[in-house]
């Protein structure tokens, strides 16, 4: 009787497992259902500020962010159909059309504020250290959350800007939540770190040397919201809404960086005075496509890619 | 996991004796130990070998899952955690048993199978992420590819044994009586097989437990593992030591659960027998 009920079980999870799987389902009462895939960090606070003010719906798009737990999901899950939408850093953007995904800007992402020494990264050394300058870090081991991505490149870049022989620093990955660990224990002679662990970073002594991201360019476009050309073939008017909406959350989000921390405090689990200390980024509504540029050049000086990126082709309307 | 593991019987007599001559003292002694155990937790971040920023001390830890565990959010995720790993168990259980059932009552079979089952076997399931992600995204078919892949190899091994283990008397004396295939499987290969198999089970449980959280944690998927990665990306540290404690817990109760449905389906079996009369 008792093997009965376990071969019963066993029968009864086969047919569950069948059972799973089933297709997405729509909006009900015609809205699209709209999946994108979001690491959840400061930079996104537009996406969720869009969802929080209606500003999708009002174009009729429902939608359904889903947090990825890195920025390497996203390229994959758009390219598998997963998210219609991702967001994600101009670098992996132009090595994933380099090794043959197509994928399209549809929206702009983060900015840096501009500012040295108040932006929302930059590199911090360890309280005491005899490192001073971005020229210093010759010769040191600088921590980085990807290797050969946007963080090794801009900080050869303020090696070289400052004087320094980019090629003498030595890279290490690292996630971003254990770099101010890390930095504080002098485990790493440097970092490049963004909030909201830079603003730990700094409060556990650590000092900041540099802001990679100006140096690259005052106005540099880090990251931005992108899909497949597939999707931009099929669905151009969602592609269109979801844009515009996009754009007047980014105009919302950089006219009220209350609104962002407000924002910042829902899907993210940071501590509210974090929340409060932190340095926001910047979101201008368009990206900056000269500074894509220079991206790209650093991409290309560094071998990240094998051929020449084509910054205008990564964009999904022209410039 | 480790070699001792694949070749577990069901729990041995003497086990069974030492627990039964003191009753109670191994419980006492158990809480003493995770007492002690926190303490320790609560005394280190206020030493300075670590900073209490990056290690919270056990109270306020706890306080934070305690704070957690009265959100609908929590439990969501605590929910979609356990359908995942039970889902992944069950679908990895009832394949095992269908192969392992059909494959090692052929020697021939199993001789043929046993050098390609060799070289899967020691795959790690984490190695597979990257074709995970590839073939199913981030929805919950690839949290199932990792936790069926994982867990399926502990039950089937486990099958496999138990199969062979058949008493060649019993074997010998369902052949003069002229039992049927089915008769013979029903009343000789499966009692011999069943405790092998939930120790599969049992082995099979938390290594799936371990795969879930961890496709959570690094595909993204929904539940405990998703929720602790969202904890460090914001630099919550004690809420991302909460939800450990949390998933530790689950690990716990789902080891009480599976060994719970061992006594009571092996109740019949010399091991639980000699248990139980106490």
């Amino acid at each position: 009787m008792r093997h009965r009920t376990l071969a019963a079980a066993g029968a009864a999870a086969v047919l569950a497992a069948s059972g799973c799987g089933g297709g997405e389902p729509d909006g009900g009462d015609g809205a699209r259902a709209v999946t994108v895939g979001a690491i959840p960090i400061v930079d996104v606070a537009p996406l969720h500020l869009a969802v929080d003010q209606g500003l999708f719906a009002d174009r009729g798009l429902e939608v359904e962010v889903v947090n990825t737990s890195g920025g390497a999901q996203a390229v994959p899950g758009v390219a598998s159909g997963d998210f219609d939408f991702a967001f994600g850093n101009v670098t992996s953007l132009l090595v994933a059309r380099d090794a043959g995904l197509p994928m399209k800007v549809v929206a702009n992402g983060v900015a840096t504020t501009g500012e040295q020494g108040a932006d929302f990264g930059g590199i911090v050394v360890p309280e005491d250290s005899p490192i001073e300058s971005a020229q210093d870090l010759e010769g040191a081991t600088v921590a980085v959350n990807n290797l050969e991505n946007i963080g090794d490149t801009t900080v050869r870049n303020s090696v070289r800007k400052d004087g320094g022989d980019p090629a003498a620093v030595e890279f290490m990955e690292l996630p971003f939540p254990d770099m101010p660990a890390a930095v504080e224990k002098g485990e790493v002679d440097a970092a490049w770190v963004v909030e909201p662990f830079l603003t730990t970073a700094l409060d556990g002594g650590a000092t900041e040397i540099a802001s990679n991201f100006v140096d690259a360019h005052p106005r540099l476009t880090i990251a931005a919201y992108f899909t497949s050309e597939q999707v931009l073939a099929e669905a151009p008017e969602l592609v269109a809404d979801f844009t515009s909406a996009m754009d007047e959350a980014l105009a919302y989000a950089e006219a009220n960086p209350e609104e962002v921390r407000r924002i910042l405090g829902e899907y993210t689990e940071m501590d509210q005075t974090l929340i409060e200390e932190i340095r926001l980024p910047s979101f201008p509504p368009a990206a900056d496509r000269e500074s894509v540029q220079t991206i790209a050049d650093l991409m290309e000086e560094d071998g990240l890619v094998e051929e020449t990126p084509d910054v205008e082709a990564l964009f999904a309307e022209s410039g | 996991m480790s070699a001792a593991a694949d070749t577990a019987a069901p729990p041995a007599p003497a086990a069974a004796g030492r627990r039964r001559a003191l009753p109670g003292r191994d419980a006492l002694l158990g809480a003493a130990g995770a007492a002690a155990f926190l303490l320790l937790w609560e005394a280190v971040p206020r030493t300075t070998a670590v900073s209490a920023e990056f290690l919270p001390p056990a109270s306020r830890v706890l306080a934070t899952l305690a704070e957690r565990a009265a959100t609908a959010a929590f439990w969501g995720a605590v929910g979609d955690t356990v359908a995942a790993w039970a889902l992944g168990l069950a679908i990895a259980c009832a394949a095992a048993v269908a192969l392992g059932f059909a494959v090692g009552s052929v020697p021939v079979l199993r001789a043929y199978t046993a050098s390609t089952v060799e070289f899967l076997r020691p795959i790690p399931s984490v190695a597979l992420i990257p074709l995970a992600i590839l073939v199913y995204g981030t929805d919950l078919r690839s949290t199932l590819l990792l936790v069926v892949y994982a867990s399926f190899w502990q039950v089937y091994i486990q099958v496999l044994y138990g199969v062979a283990d058949i008493d060649p008397v019993a074997e010998q004396t369902a052949r003069a009586y002229g039992l049927g295939r089915w008769a013979c499987l029903r009343h000789l290969v499966w009692p011999t097989a069943l405790p092998y198999l939930l120790t599969g089970v049992r082995l099979g449980a938390a290594v799936a437990l371990i795969l879930t959280i961890t496709a959570q944690l690094t595909i993204g998927a929904p539940g405990l593992g998703q929720q602790i990665s969202v904890a460090q990306s914001s630099g919550a540290a004690p809420l991302v030591y909460a939800l450990i404690v949390a998933t530790g817990i689950l690990g716990v109760a789902v080891n009480a659960g599976v060994r719970a449905l061992e006594r009571r389906l092996l109740r019949w079996h010399s091991s639980v027998r000699g248990e139980a009369a106490v």
